[in-house]
C-alpha cells in the first residue's frame, strides 16, 4: 500500500472528524459566550455556580468525559450516540477554555467604555451588545482560532469511543498492513492538511477583524 | 448660535436643574463626600474645583449615578436619582457627560459614536440621527471627521467629538469631568472654546476643571471642595480675588 493510498484510506474518516468538529463548535461557541458573559456579570453565589460549571468542563480530561458519557451513562438509562458524546465532551471542554477568553476580553476593556454607554442612557444589555462585545471579539479572535484548531486535533480521541474518524481509520490500516510507521506518518500529514488551512483561515479572519476595528485608542 | 433652544423651554418648566441635599458617600470606610448640598439653576454654569482627592469627580458622577450615594437626595430635572431608581437609563438621557479620557467607542466611526444612543436609546431613525450628529459635529467644528475612527483623531478632536456625542442627546444638563486634563496644552484651547460657546448659549453646566481662566470667564459660580466637603461657594470674582477661607487661599496660591 503506497503512502498516498494510506492517506486516502485515512481520509475516509475525515467525514467523522469534520462532523465532530462542526457539532463540537456548536457546543463550544455558545457555551463560551454565554458562560464567559455570565461570569463577567455575576457576583457572589451565582458566580460560584457559573464558575463551577465552567471548571467541570474545563478541568476534566476529555478522555474521561468521553468514557463517562459513552460507557457509564447507559447504565443509568441514558444512551447517547458516539457523535453526540464526542461533540459535547470536546465542544464543552474547548468552550470552557473559550469562556475564559470571553471573560478576559470583556474585563480587559476600559471601564470608561461602559460608563460612556451608561451616561448616554443605554441599557446594560445594549452596552454589552453594542459596545463591549464588538470590542471584545477582536481580542478574542486569536484565542478562538487556536481553540478551534485544538478542537480539530482533539477529535482524534473519539476513535476511542468507536467512531471511525481519521485516527480510527489509521489504526485499522496499520493493523491490516503491519505498517505503523507509514500509517502514523500519513496520519500526521492528514491532520496537518486539515489544520493548516484552518490556521490560514484564522489569520485571514484576524486581519479582517483588526481592519474593521481600526479604532485602537491612543491617548 | 442656538445649541440650547430646547433647554430654554425646559427652564420655563422648572428653575432648578440639579438639587443635592445632605449627600454622603463612602468608599468602604473612606468618607468621600460629606453632607454635600448644592443647587444648580437651569442655565447656570458651575465650576467645581479643589485639590485632587477632594471628591469633585465623585460628586458629579453621583449626579448621573455612575457612582451611587449612601445618604442624601439628588434631584435631576425634578426627578430623584439613586441606586433604587429603576429607570435611571431614561434620566441619564437628559444628562450629558464628558469624561477626562473621552471614552469614545473605538470600534465605531465618529458619526456612529454620535448616533448610537440616538438610534438605540431614543429610537430615532438612522438618517434623522445622522442629521443631528452632523449638526453637532459642525458645532464643535469637525464635520469633516464624521467618517473617521477615534484613533485617527487628535486628543482635542476626540474630546470635541465626545462633547458632540453628549449634545446629540439634547441634554438639559452637561457634566464635565476634567475634560482637558488628559490633553496636550495646545489642544486644551480648542476644547475650552467649544465649552465656552456652549456656556454662552445657556447650557446648564457642571464642570470639574483646573482651568481657572475658563472658570473665571465662564462660571456663574465656583464651588471649592476639600476633603469631601464644599468649603466655599462664590461668584468667580469673589472667589479668585477675595477667597474667604484659608484653604481656598492656599489652593489658589498653589494653582495660579
Amino acid at each position: 500500500m503506497s503512502f498516498l493510498a494510506i492517506l486516502a484510506g485515512i481520509f475516509e474518516g475525515f467525514g467523522v472528524t469534520a462532523t465532530i468538529t462542526f457539532y463540537g463548535m456548536l457546543y463550544a461557541v455558545p457555551f463560551a459566550l454565554v458562560f464567559g458573559i455570565l461570569q463577567h456579570f455575576t457576583a457572589g453565589p451565582a458566580r460560584v455556580v457559573v464558575t463551577s460549571i465552567i471548571e467541570f468542563w474545563r478541568s476534566s480530561p476529555v478522555i474521561i468525559l468521553l468514557f463517562v458519557f459513552y460507557y457509564s451513562l447507559p447504565s443509568f438509562g441514558i444512551t447517547l450516540s458516539g457523535i453526540t458524546v464526542g461533540a459535547m465532551a470536546l465542544g464543552l471542554n474547548i468552550g470552557g477554555y473559550g469562556s475564559q477568553s470571553v471573560r478576559a476580553a470583556l474585563q480587559a476593556l476600559d471601564p470608561g467604555q461602559v460608563e460612556a454607554g451608561r451616561a448616554l442612557g443605554l441599557r446594560r444589555l445594549q452596552i454589552l451588545a453594542l459596545i463591549e462585545l464588538p470590542q471584545a471579539f477582536k481580542a478574542m479572535t486569536p484565542t478562538f482560532i487556536n481553540q478551534f484548531i485544538q478542537l480539530i486535533k482533539g477529535t482524534a480521541l473519539v476513535s476511542l469511543i468507536t467512531l471511525t474518524d481519521m485516527t480510527f481509520r489509521a489504526k485499522e490500516i496499520s493493523q491490516l498492513q503491519y505498517n505503523p510507521v507509514g500509517t502514523y506518518t500519513a496520519l500526521l500529514v492528514a491532520y496537518f492538511l486539515v489544520c493548516y488551512p484552518a490556521t490560514i483561515f484564522g489569520r485571514w479572519v484576524e486581519k479582517r477583524v483588526s481592519i474593521e476595528g481600526r479604532g485602537q485608542r491612543d491617548l | 448660535m442656538d445649541m440650547t433652544s430646547p433647554q430654554a423651554a425646559g427652564a420655563a418648566q422648572t428653575d432648578i436643574a440639579v438639587e443635592i441635599t445632605g449627600l454622603d458617600k463612602w468608599y468602604g470606610s473612606f468618607h468621600v463626600l460629606k453632607d454635600i448640598g448644592l443647587s444648580v439653576r437651569a442655565g447656570e454654569q458651575v465650576v467645581i474645583c479643589g485639590p485632587s482627592g477632594s471628591g469633585k469627580s465623585t460628586l458629579i458622577r453621583c449626579i448621573n449615578q455612575l457612582e451611587q450615594h449612601e445618604r442624601g437626595r439628588i434631584m435631576v430635572n425634578s426627578r430623584e436619582v439613586g441606586p433604587k431608581v429603576r429607570d435611571m437609563h431614561e434620566i441619564r438621557r437628559d444628562v450629558g457627560m464628558v469624561f477626562q479620557h473621552f471614552n469614545l467607542f473605538p470600534h465605531l466611526t465618529v458619526l456612529r459614536n454620535c448616533t448610537l444612543a440616538l438610534t438605540r436609546a431614543r429610537g430615532m431613525a438612522r438618517r434623522e440621527a445622522e442629521a443631528v450628529a452632523r449638526h453637532y459635529l459642525e458645532r464643535v467644528r469637525i464635520p469633516e471627521k464624521a467618517d473617521k475612527y477615534p484613533s485617527q483623531l487628535s486628543g482635542g478632536q476626540q474630546q470635541r467629538v465626545a462633547i458632540a456625542r453628549a449634545l446629540c442627546m439634547n441634554p438639559k444638563v452637561m457634566l464635565f469631568d476634567e475634560p482637558t486634563s488628559a490633553l496636550d496644552p495646545e489642544m486644551i484651547k480648542e476644547v475650552l472654546e467649544v465649552m465656552t460657546r456652549l456656556a454662552e448659549d445657556g447650557m446648564t453646566m457642571l464642570c470639574v476643571t483646573h482651568e481657572m481662566g475658563f472658570a473665571r470667564k465662564v462660571a456663574d459660580r465656583i464651588v471649592f471642595m476639600d476633603g469631601g466637603c464644599i468649603v466655599e461657594e462664590a461668584p468667580p470674582a469673589t472667589f479668585f480675588d477675595a477667597p474667604k477661607t484659608d484653604r481656598a487661599r492656599l489652593f489658589l496660591s498653589q494653582i495660579l
